[in-house]
């Protein structure tokens, strides 16, 4: 197992936004964590790299409880995951260049090496990374202000990429991207995970993305688990939420009769 | 009315127990890392730059305004050989490191909150962290170090050109020569003075810096989060300039008068 959530609890002010949460992902697997907005998907994500700090229960990676660990030791966790945020989250003062290549520059990850890159190998990394981004060298002495929103998510998915984490966490990664995008990041997710093992969670509220990629599937509800399982179990699940999840994703909502469910079960499987 | 009392005295107390603990990790980091020589340099360098326009403006206009209100009143009782002293005296202890640190909380601590609590807003700073980098170290701590240095080098800049200017008005409105003006100078301006306008900088420096960096960093809720976040850094560090300003001048009277006792010496 490489990442556990264990009774987790957390709760901003009155608000508890996960209440005894409890899964774990295996390595190398594909977890899609879907929900409504505001039940927590985005917290789960943070409590994985420490960000944010459970109220009560644990949450381990690679056997290392996150919650007890001090700060060069959760540097040390930080740099095996790499962290796509919902914002692209760029550093606006630092050329694209600089961005994609920050965390090649971390004493975190220097330490893994036998000597620090030459600057030509950190652009020939960065050069490489953007690639799988389809994004070209051209942009590489830009600030992020000057491309486009969707070319600023691909190099904020580039500069994760860069220092080669084993656990890639995702926040939306697909949203304000186009289709082509879209599908281009998904089978990035999906190649990372089956050729070089990487173990990816992703939070989503993309269905047809979770249905075509994950393994397994959870949904998160009122601050729990209201499912999880393999994406057959979920396609199967007769919970509402994800019966109208599923519903959205395949078209079945018809706008004629107000929006009435269609039984989906038999459709879905 | 004691309950409004009550609260506002909690999230006072609240208030500035959170920027005391923030600078004390702050410190904490800066102390315990290394690496932060150039970034401070580069902070420093900006942050002189980008006030030394405001700074020169305000020392001119400041120190003139001065020389025409004091003349005024000196002028009645026949002591307006005493104008260089006088006004030399009270922008370097008082009015000098007052100004400026009001004129860097508005310029330079303004810009830091709400360049901080942007990239708090949009996850940069937690991409930082993210990243295996330590955001106080990578932030932080360079733009306060290099606004507590920086606010030294502008109070510097700024009282040469106000005492020049000064100089120039009270030769041109008021009839006083520059040798009358400068010989009057160390009456009244001695080392502990200019100890005292130093440490006074240095102490609004820090408020400016921390106020500015801690609404920053914790700032949150989108755009209407940062725009909290630059009202409430300039509010905050205005009171407590003035609140510094007070316990300043009074540890420094009281400082003075220790030393003049213990040493029988007259500064």
């Amino acid at each position: 197992m490489s990442i556990r959530f264990d009774q987790v609890t957390k709760a901003f002010g009155p608000k508890t936004v996960l209440k005894n949460v409890s899964f774990q992902v295996e390595k190398g697997e594909i977890l899609f964590i879907l929900g409504k907005s505001g039940m927590g998907k985005s917290v789960t994500l943070k409590h994985i790299v420490g960000i944010l700090k459970p109220d009560a229960g644990r949450v381990f990676v690679e056997n290392n409880d996150v919650t007890q660990l001090d700060a060069n030791e959760l540097a040390q966790i930080r740099r095996m995951c790499g962290m796509v945020f919902q914002h692209p989250a760029l550093l606006d003062s630092l050329t694209i260049l600089d961005n994609v290549s920050f965390g090649l520059r971390t004493p975190q990850y220097l330490l893994t090496l036998p000597r620090p890159l030459t600057e030509k190998e950190i652009r020939e990394k960065v050069a490489e990374k953007l690639a799988l981004v389809h994004l070209g060298t051209d942009i590489l002495d830009h600030y992020p202000p000057e491309i486009s929103y969707g070319m600023q998510k691909r190099v904020s998915l580039a500069r994760t990429l860069a220092p080669d984490p084993k656990f890639l966490l995702f926040d939306e990664p697909t949203t304000g991207l186009d289709p082509i995008t879209t599908n281009a990041v998904n089978d990035l997710i999906f190649d990372l995970s089956r050729k070089l093992n990487v173990t990816s969670v992703v939070v989503s509220h993309d269905m047809s993305c979770a249905l075509k990629i994950a393994d397994r599937i959870l949904v998160l509800d009122q601050a729990k688990i209201l499912a999880h399982g393999t994406v057959s179990q979920i396609k199967n699940s007769e919970e509402i939420l994800i019966q109208e999840f599923l519903a959205e994703t395949l078209g079945l909502l018809d706008p004629d009769e107000g929006n009435v469910l269609k039984p989906v079960r038999s459709i879905a499987r | 009315m004691t309950q409004f009392l009550e609260s506002t005295l909690f999230k006072l107390l609240h208030e500035l127990g959170s920027v005391w603990l923030f600078y004390f990790r702050v410190v904490g980091t800066f102390l315990s890392t290394r690496g932060n020589f150039k970034p401070i340099v580069a902070q420093i360098v900006s942050v002189t730059i980008r006030s030394m326009s405001t700074v020169i403006f305000a020392g001119v206009f400041v120190g003139a305004i001065l020389v025409l209100q004091f003349n005024m009143i000196l002028d009645k009782y026949d002591a307006s050989s005493l104008l260089g002293g006088l006004n030399t005296s009270t922008v370097v202890r008082e009015v000098g490191p007052l100004i400026i640190s009001f004129l860097l909380a508005g310029k330079i601590g303004a810009y830091t909150a709400a360049e901080l609590g942007t990239m708090r807003v949009t996850e940069q700073i937690e991409a930082i962290e993210c990243l295996g980098t330590n955001p106080l170290q990578y932030l932080v701590v360079p733009r306060l170090v290099g606004i507590v240095i920086s606010s030294l080098f502008l109070l510097i800049i700024g009282l040469i050109i106000s005492i020049a200017g000064s100089m120039v008005v009270a030769s041109v409105f008021c009839g006083i020569n520059y040798l009358e003006y400068s010989n009057s100078i160390p009456r009244f301006t001695t080392l502990w003075t200019i100890t005292g306008g130093i440490l006074k900088s240095m102490v609004y420096g820090s408020i400016v810096a921390t106020v500015a960096c801690h609404k920053g960093y914790t700032a949150s809720g989108g755009a209407r989060g940062v725009g909290r976040a630059v009202t409430s850094a300039a509010v905050y560090t205005n009171f407590y300039i003035l609140i510094a300003n007070f316990i300043t001048s009074h540890f420094l009277n009281f400082s003075h008068e220790m030393i003049e006792l213990f040493t029988g010496v007259h500064s």
